[in-house]
């Protein structure tokens, strides 16, 4: 039993946060193997609280649904109402009859607005923390990470496909001003990833089969996330990757992911100016 | 696409979604991360993305399936981003994906099913659990998850030491999910 204490140790602070109906600390969990028991325990727990009728856990707190409420309404209000001129580095915005395309009048996410540094109702900017502050931040990340922006400072959104030419499990390739990548549609959801591999800059192709970006120079295949999806650690936990003969040799930061935003069937990327 | 100047889109459409589809949503994404906090995060995830991404001009069947593909992923996320865990269940994120549990309706008309359904399935898939288990494995997992009795009180009730408790029941959740293992796949 001794060489199990310390591990049992600390798993009972995830089981204790848990079962006290609070949030477990990723921290708690040392292994692969005990990420499965944590998602065994969570499942578990949801179950029993479930099971023991009247239980307040399994139904959403009223005054959570309210505040969700508030912030959807604000923040789509914002997205309705906001028309903006695109903003462009170092210029004025172009004058509102000005004809360039789509592109001169669109309605800008909540993101784009935060992004470009526009003034948001204070409700926005709590809502946006809100989503900021859905994890703890125990990965450290490069600047390359999936969560930064890829742009700091004025852009602008470019229309890059219509939402009808990127079905789920499709990818297309774009190219920006200051960018290029995929656009891919990972069951439903949207995403923009660049097509500049981590390690040493190679452009990345898509591979339908595999639903995976692949790097031509050394093999390196990123998922619809952008992760590294044949480095060693997903190797080990997935006994292999699509036919690869061995893993990847290192790890790689995720690929860096464009601001994206659908409107209107079309989907835009959020880009600078050169 | 010809009425897309007047798409039924606005705050009152998505009120709409909203309303019928919080709390089966939030059920949905409880039921596998098991806490309220990360569950409300989540859920606010969902109805945040879907009012920048969502295509609010399609019928509900459709908006319902992309809600739940989209929970799908941010649970897969959680666990992925939390624990490094491989995709949860990747048979269940292929295209045409739909929840198949029946308390977690893809129509609207589920919505109509008895609140204790839910109960009665819970409990069900609690006991056949357990029920796997070795005896004093499933003991101190029914007496800490069910009870919801602390180790020191569990110890007591088994009459062990509190560290013998915290061993027991990790190994108890380590079978289980190799258990847990063997019926999904």
């Amino acid at each position: 039993m001794a060489d199990e204490k310390d591990p049992a140790e600390r798993f009972e602070h995830y089981l204790e946060a848990l079962i006290g109906g609070g949030r477990p600390s990723p921290e708690d969990v040392g292994s692969p193997d005990e990420a499965g028991m944590a998602r065994t325990a969570a499942e578990l727990a949801a179950a029993a609280s479930v099971a023991q009728s009247g239980a307040p856990a399994a139904d959403p707190d009223p005054a959570f649904v309210e505040q969700l409420r508030l912030r959807m309404r604000q923040a789509d209000q914002a997205i309705a109402s906001v028309q903006v001129s695109l903003p462009v580095r170092g210029a004025r915005p172009p004058a509102p009859a000005e004809p360039a395309g789509q592109l001169t009048r669109i309605r800008v996410s909540r993101r784009g607005l935060l992004q470009a540094g526009i003034g948001a109702a204070a409700g926005l900017a709590a809502g946006a923390l809100g989503i900021a502050a859905l994890r703890p931040q125990s990965r450290s990340r490069t600047l390359l990470g999936g969560d930064s922006p890829l742009i700091k400072g004025p852009g602008f959104w470019q229309a890059v496909a219509p939402l009808a030419n990127v079905p789920p499990g499709g990818a297309l390739r774009f190219t920006t001003a200051s960018f290029a990548g995929y656009v891919v549609n990972d069951n439903g959801e949207v995403r923009a990833l660049s097509s500049v591999c981590t390690h040493m800059g190679c452009t990345l192709y898509y591979r339908p089969d595999w639903k995976d970006l692949r790097c031509p120079c050394h093999g390196a295949s990123f998922d619809l996330n952008g992760q590294l999806a044949n480095g060693r650690d997903r190797w080990k936990q997935t006994g292999g990757y699509n036919g690869d003969a061995s893993a990847y040799p290192v790890s790689l930061p995720d690929l860096a992911r464009p601001t994206v935003m659908v409107r209107d069937g079309q989907i835009y990327v959020w880009t600078a100016q050169i | 696409m010809a009425t897309s100047s007047e798409r039924p889109s606005g705050p009152g459409r998505f009120e709409e979604i909203y309303d019928a589809q919080v709390v089966a949503i939030y059920r949905f994404i409880y039921a596998r991360v098991g806490n309220a906090p990360d569950a409300e995060d989540l859920t606010a995830q969902v109805f945040m993305r879907a009012v920048e991404q969502l295509d609010t001009t399609r019928d509900m069947g459709q908006i319902i399936s992309w809600l739940y593909r989209v929970s799908q992923n941010a649970i897969a996320d959680y666990w992925r981003a939390f624990y490094r865990l491989p995709v949860i269940g990747t048979d269940q994120l292929g295209p045409g994906w739909e929840p198949s549990d029946t308390t977690e309706p893809a129509t609207a008309s589920g919505a109509d099913e008895l609140p204790t359904a839910g109960h009665e399935r819970a409990r069900r898939q609690v006991d056949s659990l357990l029920r796997r288990l070795p005896a004093n494995y499933r003991r101190v997992l029914e007496l800490r998850f069910l009870q919801r009795l602390s180790v020191a009180e569990t110890a007591d009730r088994m009459g062990i030491t509190r560290g013998n408790a915290k061993v027991l029941q990790y190994r108890a959740l380590r079978k289980s999910a190799l258990v847990a293992e063997v019926t999904d796949g």
